[in-house]
């Protein structure tokens, strides 16, 4: 049985058996409301939903969430038998703190059984998706952002950054642009979610973003509840925060002055190797004129330092940034399961929790 | 005693340019970034807090023992750490280093740094974790008993350790006794290590370090017309495709001090890629046709390095060389007859014991960021074979990856807190309950 590739997001969770040139088997929404056991609430009244996130800005923070969830996929969705569970790969993000790596680990360990385990980190991974052992990935997702070097397949810690800033500081954005637009509707967040992915586009550049200030086009939308509301300039702030974090109240400074900054800070002689080999990854990555807006920004710095994309190899399929985390550690996972670096029940037994710092990197 | 044998302790090693933070059993630390910290006093009108902290460079290193100065100011004033709080222009923030002379003098500062490490780059609670701090082999009994207070007062730390630094690095290469000669930011130590510890009366130490080598680099620079802009100061617009125009921008409350460190941390890169010490001692005339590096500084300009490359690194071996730099002119009149690096060595070996000089002689080690400077090993063993006496056998050891030598002392650090045999002894907390801070004295020699 082929090990199952499981990357867990803020937002959405990508799970499937590895099969590394195509989509994962399973993407679904981590959120999920929590049902109270007891039919009859106590006194009456509606019975509460309450919205639980166990992936928060990118770590796992609510591991009884995370048990039921995984649960689900597995047993549920995969079609994972009780007593005959498989090898399993997780993707961990950068900065993951040593005690939830630990944490999972035993979680699978001793909650499912696993037969073998092995965790590798997000970045790593997105740069095997595209073929590339040595790069640079900007990991633009729902809770974070990460900006890793990576060199020869090790990250280089010291010179990544962490940004918790995501596609959900950029939804409440749009919730309060839109609130102000359109003061008499009432926005439901996950509408705004919808919104986001139809309509938020970057502009080509710092004066069209301006131009567009003044003068733009006005679209209507209707909302599933009936209400209409109408969209101009707001599309175009949610791109624009992503270069010019100011817009978000962040002193900072755009992604692309972040990357090179990031860049130099490590020794010169893998720069080259770095700055040719940009990924992008993450959902938000793929709003429309992100991609070519960051070239253009790319263009702007002196040659020396001018950060190129890396072109996606043709057999993989469309959404490869979106999924680039997923896609790498199917890959990986023909690689270390069947040459048995991962850690297997019996190591585990041995030496417990922390034989994850140990084999997996 | 503090047995832990499932958690890691965290090792800190807090330096005048740079803090280097980790878990221990790591081959690198996770956390690096500059031990400078940014400061905006909140009442902006407030002259008087503003000129003392513009004062405090030229006045005597306070130990913090003024409360009442530091209180007012400490209400007063929001710290931004970290190499990415620290490279965002703001205005009116002021860059301040908390340690002069290799002293702490401003453990405020040193607070928010070290709240910095744990809570934003290392995401772990500090509670949990035994702490190893590597402290100057120089450092005053206050130093380590205000040091054990934060760590144990603030942080709540189960239990804590403070290492020499001449030790550790010693321990990074697998040897009990050695000279340690650790070139870093500030300053460069030169300290013998017998058997793990550290001979007091041995040790000699010069203000020269990495810092003041950039100093010279950009008054060089600046003496031949070229102006360093820092990154915040320029944008670059594309006019027509293909071409490319540096606009300056204006940004009148950036203060002098931010505006030199923007300025220091490009020189410091371009003597980091470019300088490389001579083989011989420098001479104006030998050099004056080497030929130019070009370097290509972030607004798009290229400059060219010649003789510069080989005479700035040459200072750490013959001082007075800094004079002869326009603008550094004013050295020469800071008190300390100053020495040059193999003399630093010879003096320091002849004020140990007759024994053990031979055998420091052949096991001096390199440690410190300036000291992975291309040739320095060479340069300093040949110098130092000329000077020694005849029969001792003069060997530099230096690892050959410049991450490592770097980071010697954290990585020594992180062996040694790794190390099973030496769980016994760590300072615990319950033992700083009983016994008080001056226990630390004893406790970790």
């Amino acid at each position: 049985m082929e090990a199952v590739v499981v990357d867990a997001g803020s937002k959405l969770l990508k799970a499937g058996f590895a099969a590394p040139d195509q989509d994962p088997a399973l993407i679904i929404p981590t959120k999920m409301k929590r049902v109270l056991e007891d039919g009859e609430p106590a006194d009456g009244s509606a019975v509460e939903e309450v919205m639980v996130d166990p992936v928060v800005r990118g770590f796992i923070r609510d591991w009884d969430a995370m048990e039921d969830l995984l649960h689900h996929v597995l047993y549920t969705n995969l079609g994972w038998e009780v007593g005959e569970e498989g090898q399993i790969l997780f993707t961990d993000p950068l900065s993951t703190p040593k005690s939830v790596r630990e944490q999972l680990v035993q979680l699978m360990f001793e909650t499912f059984n696993v037969s073998g385990f092995y965790a590798s980190e997000q970045a790593v991974l997105s740069l095997y998706a595209v073929g590339r052992i040595s790069g640079c990935t900007v990991d633009i997702g729902h809770g974070k952002i990460d900006i890793a070097p990576v060199c020869e397949g090790a990250v280089q810690h010291i010179a990544s950054k962490r940004f918790e800033i995501g596609g959900i500081d950029l939804t409440n954005l749009l919730a309060q642009k839109l609130h102000k637009s359109n003061p008499s509707v009432n926005f439901d967040i996950s509408e705004v979610e919808k919104l986001k992915e139809q309509y938020a586009c970057c502009a080509e550049d710092q004066t069209a973003f301006e131009e567009i200030q003044n003068s733009c086009p006005k679209e209507q939308h209707t909302l599933p509840d009936g209400q209409v509301i109408t969209i101009e300039r707001e599309r175009y702030i949610i791109g624009e925060a992503l270069f010019q974090p100011s817009i978000l109240g962040l002193e900072e400074y755009g992604i692309v002055e972040q990357l090179v900054r990031i860049i130099s800070s490590v020794s010169s002689e893998n720069h080259r190797q770095l700055l040719e080999n940009i990924v992008l990854c993450g959902g938000t990555t793929s709003m429309i004129g992100f991609e070519e807006r960051f070239q253009k920004e790319a263009n702007l710095c002196p040659s020396s330092v001018r950060p190129s994309l890396v072109k996606p190899p043709e057999y993989m399929p469309e959404n490869l940034s979106k999924n680039s985390a997923w896609m790498g550690g199917a890959i990986l996972a023909k690689v270390v399961f069947p040459q048995n670096q991962h850690i297997t029940k019996a190591d585990y037994d041995e030496t417990g929790p922390s034989i994850v710092h140990k084999k997996c990197f | 005693m503090y047995g832990g044998d499932e958690v890691s302790a965290i090792v800190i090693d807090l330096g005048s340019h740079t803090c280097k933070a980790g878990y221990a059993g790591e081959d690198a630390p996770k956390a690096v970034f500059p031990s400078v910290v940014g400061s905006i006093d909140q009442v902006e009108a407030n002259n008087d807090v503003k000129s003392e902290k513009e004062s405090e460079p030229a006045s005597d290193s306070k130990n913090g023992v003024k409360p009442l100065d530091s209180d007012k100011s400490k209400a007063k004033r929001k710290l931004y750490v970290g190499s990415q709080a620290l490279g965002y222009r703001r205005d009116h923030m002021e860059v301040m280093s908390p340690i002069k002379d290799g002293v702490v003098v401003d453990w405020d500062v040193v607070d928010n740094i070290w709240d910095h490490a744990f809570r934003e780059r290392l995401l772990i609670d500090p509670k949990e974790h035994p702490m190893l701090l590597a402290e100057p082999s120089c450092n005053t009994p206050q130093q380590r008993e205000r040091a054990a207070e934060l760590m144990f007062e603030n942080y709540k730390v189960p239990a804590l350790f403070l290492a020499k630094n001449a030790v550790l690095t010693s321990f990074a290469s697998g040897r009990a006794t050695s000279l340690v000669v650790d070139s870093g930011g500030g300053s460069t130590t030169v300290t013998a290590v017998h058997d793990g510890y550290v001979l007091q009366k041995a040790a000699a130490k010069s203000p020269i370090g990495g810092e003041f080598l950039t100093e010279c680099m950009m008054k060089s620079l600046e003496s031949k017309g070229i102006v360093l802009k820092p990154r915040y100061s320029f944008k670059r617009r594309e006019m027509r495709p293909g071409e490319f125009q540096t606009i300056d921008l204006d940004f009148p409350n950036t203060t002098e001090s931010y505006k030199l460190y923007s300025q220091r941390v490009i020189a410091g890169d371009i003597k980091e890629c470019v300088c490389r010490v001579p083989d011989t001692a420098f001479d104006e005339t030998a050099y004056a046709n080497v030929p130019m590096t070009s370097y290509e500084l972030p607004d798009g300009q290229t400059i060219e390095i010649g003789a510069d490359r080989f005479k700035i690194p040459d200072v750490l071996f013959n001082p007075s060389l800094a004079q002869t730099i326009p603008g550094m002119e004013s050295y020469a009149d800071s008190a300390i007859p100053v020495r040059g690096l193999p003399q630093m060595v010879i003096e320091s070996i002849n004020k140990c014991d007759v024994d053990i000089r031979r055998e420091l002689f052949s096991s001096i080690l390199l440690a410190g960021g300036t000291a992975s400077m291309q040739q320095l090993k060479e340069r300093l063993e040949k110098e130092l074979m000329e000077e020694a006496p005849q029969a001792a056998r003069v060997k530099v050891l230096a690892s050959g990856n410049a991450i490592e030598r770097r980071f010697s002392v954290w990585i020594g650090g992180s062996i040694l807190a790794s190390l099973g045999s030496f769980q016994q002894m760590w300072f615990s907390k319950a033992e700083y309950e009983e016994h008080g801070v001056s226990y630390i004295q004893r406790k970790c020699p």
